[in-house]
């Protein structure tokens, strides 16, 4: 500071005269402020003098037609331009919505929900009044064409009433039972009526 | 026209419930949905098939098997034979499958008294009545030995000196047994008769 003071308060040099060094100096000091406020690095602490110098700089250097707008900024300013030529409605389409889409808009989601809610208590009271399902078990009615001799069935008439005295003979039973059964496969299996009788029955 | 449109969906949605409940009420009570009896005996369309025939013939190679065993004095072996039989498979519904194997347990519980397995021997022949589908002369023979058992029993008590009381009702159930076993095969004879 004392340094501006000395500047400003000594005697004003005639033209001609050399500069004095303080005089270089403070020309360069501010002549490097000049320099950053141009590319935008300006300090963003400054004396009042340097302030008001640089502001004076500043105004000259845009009278002199040496200030330029950033690429984007001028880009930005002539679109506006040309968007007012040609016509307010061009100018921002997007941003206008009508009363009615709005409307609509705060209206759907509650469509949508009633309409949930709607199918999904239909989808319930179908089922409540559906109650539950019944099953009606029948009987295969039998086809009566095939003999009872291929069929497969209760011992019971094979063997008969089992003395106490044959309780354990069970090795003879079954031997009696394969054999039974033995025939009605192979009649059924080998033989023409067999045979002609093909397909009938096999399931189980 | 933002009316009619709401209108319109709402009379969407309304149908559609309509229709959910028409159709819940159509399958409802009505529906006959055909099925094959559980508790089905036999019809003349099970017939005889390679499956049956297989499993009768491993079930009278077990029995032989045992046999082989039984004439050589070789119970535990015979036993576990005999077991084999009784995880046998069989065609689902086969009516001998049941009568086969409570014809084994009725031989094991023998082989399993000859051994002296008493509770063992009442176990598997109460097994047997418990699984049987219905009432057959397989049923009525394992009632018989089932007092055969009780009388094992009411012997074995008298022979350490237990409370006659004990050995008597052994007794008493054996002859119960033995009741159940004869009605059984009045009934079925009677039965068959009548078919003839």
């Amino acid at each position: 500071m004392s340094h501006d003071d000395d500047f400003l308060d000594a005697s004003v040099p005639e033209p001609l005269d050399e500069a004095s060094p303080s005089e270089r100096t403070h020309a360069r000091t501010f002549a490097d402020l000049v320099d950053k406020s141009l590319v935008g690095r300006a300090p963003a602490a400054m004396s009042a003098e340097d302030r008001a110098l640089l502001e004076v700089a500043t105004v000259i250097r845009a009278t002199r037609g040496k200030a330029e707008l950033a690429p984007a900024r001028a880009r930005s300013i002539v679109e506006d331009v040309l968007r007012g030529a040609v016509g307010a409605a061009a100018a921002a389409p997007a941003q206008v919505r009508s009363i009615a889409t709005a409307r609509s808009r705060r209206v759907a989601p509650w469509a949508v929900a009633g309409a949930s809610t709607l199918v999904a208590a239909a989808a319930v009271l179908a089922l409540w009044l559906r109650g539950p399902s019944t099953v009606e078990v029948v009987e295969v009615e039998a086809e009566a064409d095939i003999p009872t001799s291929w069929t497969s069935r209760p011992a019971d008439p094979l063997i008969g009433p089992i003395a106490r005295a044959q309780a354990g003979d069970a090795s003879a039973r079954i031997d009696y039972m394969f054999a039974d059964r033995l025939d009605g496969y192979r009649e059924r299996r080998l033989t023409v009526a067999g045979r002609a009788a093909g397909g009938q029955g096999g399931t189980r | 026209m933002k009316s009619l449109n709401l209108i319109g969906a709402v009379i969407g949605v309304a149908l559609l419930a309509v229709a959910m409940f028409v159709t819940g009420r159509l399958s409802a009570p009505g529906a006959r949905v055909p099925v094959p009896s559980v508790t089905h005996v036999t019809d003349a369309r099970d017939v005889i098939d390679d499956n049956l025939m297989v499993s009768l013939g491993q079930a009278k190679n077990f029995h032989r098997k045992a046999k082989v065993y039984m004439s050589d004095g070789n119970l535990a072996a015979a036993t576990a034979t005999v077991r084999q039989i009784l995880s046998l498979s069989f065609p689902q519904g086969a009516p001998e499958a049941d009568d086969v194997r409570l014809d084994a347990r009725a031989l094991l519980a023998k082989l399993l008294v000859m051994q002296g397995q008493l509770d063992e021997a009442m176990r598997t022949v109460d097994e047997g009545l418990a699984s049987s589908q219905r009432e057959s002369f397989f049923v009525a023979n394992l009632y018989t030995v089932r007092g055969e058992i009780l009388e094992a029993r009411a012997a074995n008590l008298d022979a350490e000196g237990k409370d006659k009381s004990v050995s008597a009702e052994a007794r008493r159930s054996a002859i119960a047994a033995y009741d159940k076993s004869i009605q059984i095969n009045e009934k079925l004879q009677k039965q068959l008769v009548e078919k003839k």
